[in-house]
Parts: C-alpha cells; sequence; structure tokens
C-alpha cells in the first residue's frame, strides 16, 4: 500500500493540493480535548445536529406548505396525512423542537455546571444565550404555521402579551400581527421569520460560537486532578457525540412513527378554544395566573428580562476563577432553582388543569375533537367554484322529517339534491359517512373536518329528530 | 502538553479506525432514513394523477356561432397535492350545422394557446398551423390540433376536457 498510494490516496492527495483539505480534516478532527472525551461534552454537537435537522425537514416541508390563512391548514392536514413520508418529517420537525428546547437547557446546564463560561469564554457564553432567545423565537413563530385551532388560540394570546408590556407594546403587536388583528399577513411574518431570519441569525451566531469556541479550546474538567489524560475529538468524542445524536434521531423518528405530531381542526375565530401553551412556554404561562392586571408585566417582562439579563452578565457578575461546582454553592443553587422552578410551574400549570372539572372536560373535548379531525382521511380543498355535479335519486323517496325541512333543507335542497349547500343523495355508506359518522358529525361538524357554514353544533335538534334525519338520508339512494 | 496529545494519538491508532467505522455507520444510518423519507416526499407527485377527465358544460347548443371557431371556456377540476382545483381552460368550438367538433386550444408542440387568423388556426409562439379541420399545415407542432370528445346532453353542449402529451406525433392523454 505504502509502496504505490491506492487511488483513493492520489485523489485525496490531489484534493489537498487545490483545497487544503488535509489541514482542514486535522483542524476539525484533531482538536486535544483535555480530561479525556466525555458524554458530558455531547449537548453542542447534539444541537448542532438538531439545528441541521430542523433546516433539512424544514426546507423540504416548504415544498407543499403555503403561508396563507386560507390555505395553511389545508396544505399541512395535506403533509400529515397524505404526503408519503410527510408525517415522518413533519414529526421529526415537530419533536426536533422540543429535543432542541432540551438540548439547549442541558447544553447551558452543563457549561453552567462547569463554569465553563469563566475567563476567556464570555462570549462564547452570550453567543449561546443569544442562541436560545433564538430557540424561542423559532418556537412561537413555528407555532402558528400549521393555522389549527391550537395556533391560533395559542399565538393569539402570545402576541397579546407582547401588547401589555407598557409603551412599547401596543406598537409591538401591530408590528408582530402585521395590522391589529391575527390574519393572514401575520402568518406571513411569521413564516419569513420562522424560515429565513431566524435560521440567518442562528446559523451566524453557531458560526461565531463554534469559531469562539474552538479559538478558547474547550474549557475541560472542573477538577484539575482529572486534567491528565488528554484526547483528540476524533475519535472518542467524536464517538460518544455520535452515539448521543443517534439516540436523539432514533427518539425523534420512534415519536414521528408512534405518536404523530399534532394537528387539530382548522383555527376558527368564532370558537371558545380554551389555550394551553407548549411544554415549554408553560412556566411563564402558570405565573401569568399569579400576576393579574397591570402587574402581569413581572412573568412576561420583568421575570423573563431578569434571569436573560442574568444569563449574559453571569461571566462579568462571577469572576471567580474556581470551577468546581461544590465551590460554587450559590451558583449551584440558582441553577437547581431555575430548573426545578420551572418543571415545578409546568407540573403545578397541568396538575391545576386537570383539578378545575371545567377546564378539564373543556381540553378533553377539545383533545376528542382533535383525535376525530387527526383520524379523518385526506379531503382536498376545494378552490374557486366545482362545476355542478349532476346526481339524480334512484327512485321515489319518502317526505323528509320536518327537522330536515326546517334545519338542512335551505342549502341541501327538499330532497337532498343540493342547492348552496352540496348534495346528499348517496351520503350514507361512503367513508367516515356512516349513520353513526353523521350523528356525530350533528353534534360536531369541524372535528369531520367540515367547514362553515355547515354549523358547529346543531343543539336544537333532538336526538329523535336526528336519528330520523340519518334514517331518511340512508334512503337517498343515487341512480347508477 | 504537546507530548500528552501526541501520546494521545499513539495510543488511540488501534481504537481509531474501529469508533470512527461505528460513528460513521450510524452517521450514515441517520443519513439513510431521512434521505429516503425526503426523497419519497419530494418525488410523491410525479407519481400521482389530476384526476379523471369528466363531462363538463360548454353552453347551451343553440347559441354557438355557426360556421366559424368559437373560444370557450371550461371549468376543469384538478387534483394538485393539498387542493382540488377548479380552473377555467380554452377550447375552441366549431359548429357546422349538426356536425360539431371541439378542440384544445393548447398547442402539441410546447403548450401555448392555440388561436384564430383568418380562416387558420395559429399558434403565435412559434408559428405552428392548422385549418380549421385541425390538419397541421405548417410550424413545429408535431400534430394536428387534439380534439376532444364532446356529447349533447339535452340542449346543452358537453366536453371532456383532457390534457395531451406535449412534443409527440401521435395525441396521448395524460392525467
Amino acid at each position: 500500500m505504502e509502496k504505490s498510494p491506492s487511488r483513493l490516496t492520489r485523489l485525496y492527495d490531489w484534493l489537498d493540493e487545490r483545497t487544503g483539505v488535509k489541514q482542514f480534516v486535522h483542524e476539525a478532527l484533531d482538536e486535544p480535548i483535555r480530561g479525556g472525551a466525555r458524554f458530558a461534552y455531547v449537548f453542542g454537537s447534539v444541537l448542532l445536529t438538531l439545528f441541521l435537522l430542523q433546516v433539512a425537514t424544514g426546507i423540504f416541508l416548504t415544498l407543499y406548505y403555503v403561508p396563507s390563512s386560507d390555505h395553511a391548514h389545508a396544505s399541512v392536514t395535506y403533509i400529515q396525512k397524505a404526503v408519503p413520508g410527510g408525517s415522518l418529517l413533519r414529526g421529526i420537525h415537530h419533536y426536533g423542537a422540543s429535543v432542541m428546547v432540551i438540548v439547549a437547557v442541558l447544553h447551558v446546564s452543563q457549561t453552567f455546571l462547569f463554569g465553563a463560561y469563566k475567563k476567556k469564554r464570555e462570549l462564547i457564553w452570550i453567543s449561546g444565550g443569544l442562541m436560545l432567545l433564538l430557540l424561542f423565537g423559532f418556537a412561537f413563530t413555528g407555532y402558528l404555521l400549521s393555522w389549527d385551532q391550537a395556533a391560533y388560540f395559542g399565538t393569539k394570546v402570545g402576541t397579546n402579551i407582547a401588547g401589555e408590556i407598557p409603551v412599547v407594546g401596543p406598537l409591538q403587536q401591530r408590528i408582530l400581527l402585521g395590522g391589529n388583528d391575527l390574519t393572514t399577513l401575520t402568518l406571513s411574518r411569521f413564516f419569513t421569520t420562522h424560515v429565513f431570519l431566524l435560521p440567518l441569525g442562528l446559523a451566524g451566531l453557531v458560526a461565531l460560537h463554534l469559531f469562539l469556541f474552538r479559538r478558547a479550546g474547550p474549557a475541560g474538567p472542573y477538577h484539575e486532578r482529572d486534567d491528565k489524560q488528554v484526547d483528540l475529538f476524533y475519535p472518542k468524542q467524536l464517538f460518544k457525540d455520535t452515539v448521543a445524536i443517534g439516540l436523539v434521531f432514533a427518539v425523534l423518528v420512534f415519536l414521528a412513527l408512534k405518536v404523530p405530531a399534532e394537528l387539530g381542526p382548522e383555527a376558527d375565530p368564532t370558537s371558545d378554544y380554551l389555550a394551553r401553551p407548549p411544554w415549554y412556554f408553560m412556566p411563564l404561562f402558570q405565573l401569568l395566573k399569579y400576576f393579574p392586571g397591570k402587574l402581569a408585566i413581572i412573568p412576561t417582562v420583568l421575570l423573563p428580562g431578569f434571569v436573560f439579563g442574568l444569563l449574559f452578565l453571569l461571566p462579568f457578575i462571577d469572576r471567580r476563577e474556581e470551577r468546581h461546582p461544590r465551590r460554587r454553592p450559590f451558583a449551584m443553587f440558582s441553577l437547581v432553582l431555575v430548573l426545578t422552578g420551572s418543571l415545578g410551574l409546568i407540573a403545578l400549570a397541568k396538575y391545576e388543569d386537570r383539578r378545575d372539572p371545567e377546564v378539564s372536560r373543556k381540553l378533553k373535548a377539545q383533545e376528542e375533537e382533535m383525535h376525530d379531525f387527526f383520524s379523518a382521511p385526506f379531503e382536498p380543498q376545494q378552490i374557486g367554484t366545482a362545476p355542478p355535479e349532476k346526481v339524480e335519486l334512484a327512485g321515489p323517496v319518502a317526505d323528509p322529517p320536518q327537522a330536515y325541512v326546517e334545519d338542512c333543507a335551505d342549502c341541501h335542497g327538499a330532497r337532498g339534491e343540493g342547492d348552496s349547500g352540496p348534495h346528499l343523495i348517496g351520503l350514507v355508506g361512503k367513508p367516515r359517512r356512516s349513520k353513526d359518522d353523521l350523528m356525530k358529525i350533528m353534534e360536531n361538524a369541524r372535528s369531520y373536518g367540515l367547514k362553515k357554514p355547515m354549523p358547529k353544533s346543531f343543539p336544537e335538534i333532538t336526538a329523535e329528530d336526528k336519528q330520523k334525519i340519518v334514517e331518511w338520508l340512508a334512503s337517498l339512494k343515487a341512480k347508477k | 502538553m504537546s507530548d500528552q496529545i501526541e501520546s494521545a494519538e499513539v495510543t488511540s491508532t488501534g481504537r481509531r479506525s474501529f469508533l470512527g467505522i461505528l460513528a460513521a455507520g450510524i452517521g450514515a444510518v441517520i443519513t439513510a432514513v431521512l434521505g429516503i423519507a425526503i426523497g419519497r416526499f419530494t418525488i410523491a407527485p410525479a407519481f400521482s394523477t389530476s384526476g379523471e377527465a369528466v363531462w363538463t358544460e360548454v353552453g347551451p347548443l343553440d347559441e354557438i356561432e355557426e360556421g366559424k371557431p368559437v373560444r370557450y371556456s371550461v371549468v376543469v377540476s384538478q387534483n394538485a397535492g393539498w387542493g382540488r382545483f377548479n380552473f377555467q381552460r380554452p377550447i375552441w368550438v366549431l359548429k357546422k350545422g349538426s356536425e360539431i367538433t371541439v378542440y384544445s386550444a393548447v398547442c402539441p408542440h410546447l403548450g401555448c394557446t392555440v388561436n384564430t387568423s383568418k380562416d387558420d388556426f395559429i399558434c403565435a409562439c412559434h408559428n405552428s398551423k392548422w385549418d380549421l379541420s385541425g390538419k397541421l399545415l405548417g410550424g413545429p407542432s408535431p400534430r394536428g390540433l387534439d380534439t376532444l370528445e364532446h356529447r349533447v346532453e339535452g340542449d346543452v353542449l358537453q366536453v371532456k376536457y383532457q390534457d395531451f402529451k406535449q412534443g409527440v406525433s401521435t395525441k396521448e392523454a395524460v392525467s
């Protein structure tokens, strides 16, 4: 081999002469890691991979996604229910967001625990803090894009919180929304922010973060006696990083396949949907309950501002060189306080929702509505006016029940032949249109993907009348 | 420090390739899973159809002008991903007494819209020319104008709108 180098080696040499690839690989892989490779150091690499994974899945989701309030929900439903691989890609993107928050918290905690933000590493820490803020920006803007009930009402609350901030609030809210209400313009600007502005910002910060990190070198263990062994990044640390990345990826794929990313019925601004934020915003949500009226500024602005302010200033406040956690009791206490406090608030929010019978009933009903919608087969959205479908009755039918005449005939025609609404001939027996389904549709049309003006519920029709209507509909057979 | 690094390099040579191959393997699995999902996701529409051709109404027969081509628009429903799009498509109707011919106004060459000029059909994009019977008179079009199936229900002219493969000498429906 050594005497006559293989073709691959010759190609590598050829490339190296022209690109300097060997030097680059050397720089990338042969970084010394004081104290040896550790699983404690994997979080940065995992985060970088997650970011790339979000970029890859996100780019391809836009092949079908339409950032318009008219079509956003239809396009996401299509991705989720109809496109091969769509549920998997959307699932990875959906769960990837949550996992990124978790791993970011672990990464920050590890850096904090090891005192790796001190001397020479202040800017690495600050660029990391900025990235954490961008991460929440991603979460907030991405949440709206599906335009389902949770997205719409969750974002409504979120933008209202932004509007409550004194002085700058109202203008800030109008800029966020693109007007005075949550409209298709809001969706467009959230989309642009989510897929162009934030990724550009984050990519830039990642580059800066990595550059500064490589320049300063890894901080290494906090205990000097552990300093003896030195590994190179390749292969031990790279292997540990890859194992962690593989594990996280496996979890994402498993979740995406087993528990597909949620998608509820399309946003209906007239409904009384009970909005609950995703788990990572839940601590703030819970705190909001304790600060009514003008005091709401405490949990929405002052507290997060204080925590992030402290985070950014930390390397300048805590200037001692001591890195051992045991000798930094106050720092450790703060870390535990923030983490357990956040987890506690999330648990408390969940607990209170379950304890309040009214709220828990409402949330449960919403969940059922979501599952009904989710399990319904995909129906393409009708664009423009469809040419009228000519369907004729196979034979004479009995007169419709009185309830049909009063509540249905105006739109669906005196004999179910259709008018402003679709015809109902031959309806019973179609997929998801059994007699049971039709009873349920009259309970809640939206969970079957039906839209206005089909009423959401028919409270004025008695169960007995509904049964009569369904029986009569079953008699409407189409002529072949 | 520097001899520590070297010693690390020396001691790790044995496991070096093994861990490296394992890591590369994990990376390959991730890339494959993601690549296959993205690949299927991306090419899916290439294998879907826009829907079967159905009869759509052109208009009342006796309102169609006699003896010369008249341009109409028919509503065509087309499946495209998340939507079913009901769009208008141009056609040419030629009525001579009881004889009716319906042409697609899509040029068989590259798909521009066919127009009339004096007593001929022309496509101004690349100067293809047909006579009123749809026969190719000149230009780059590979075939005559495509006729569309039609029928008369009651007194209403109906047409089955279809798209045909472009650039080939035979008329082949595509969906």
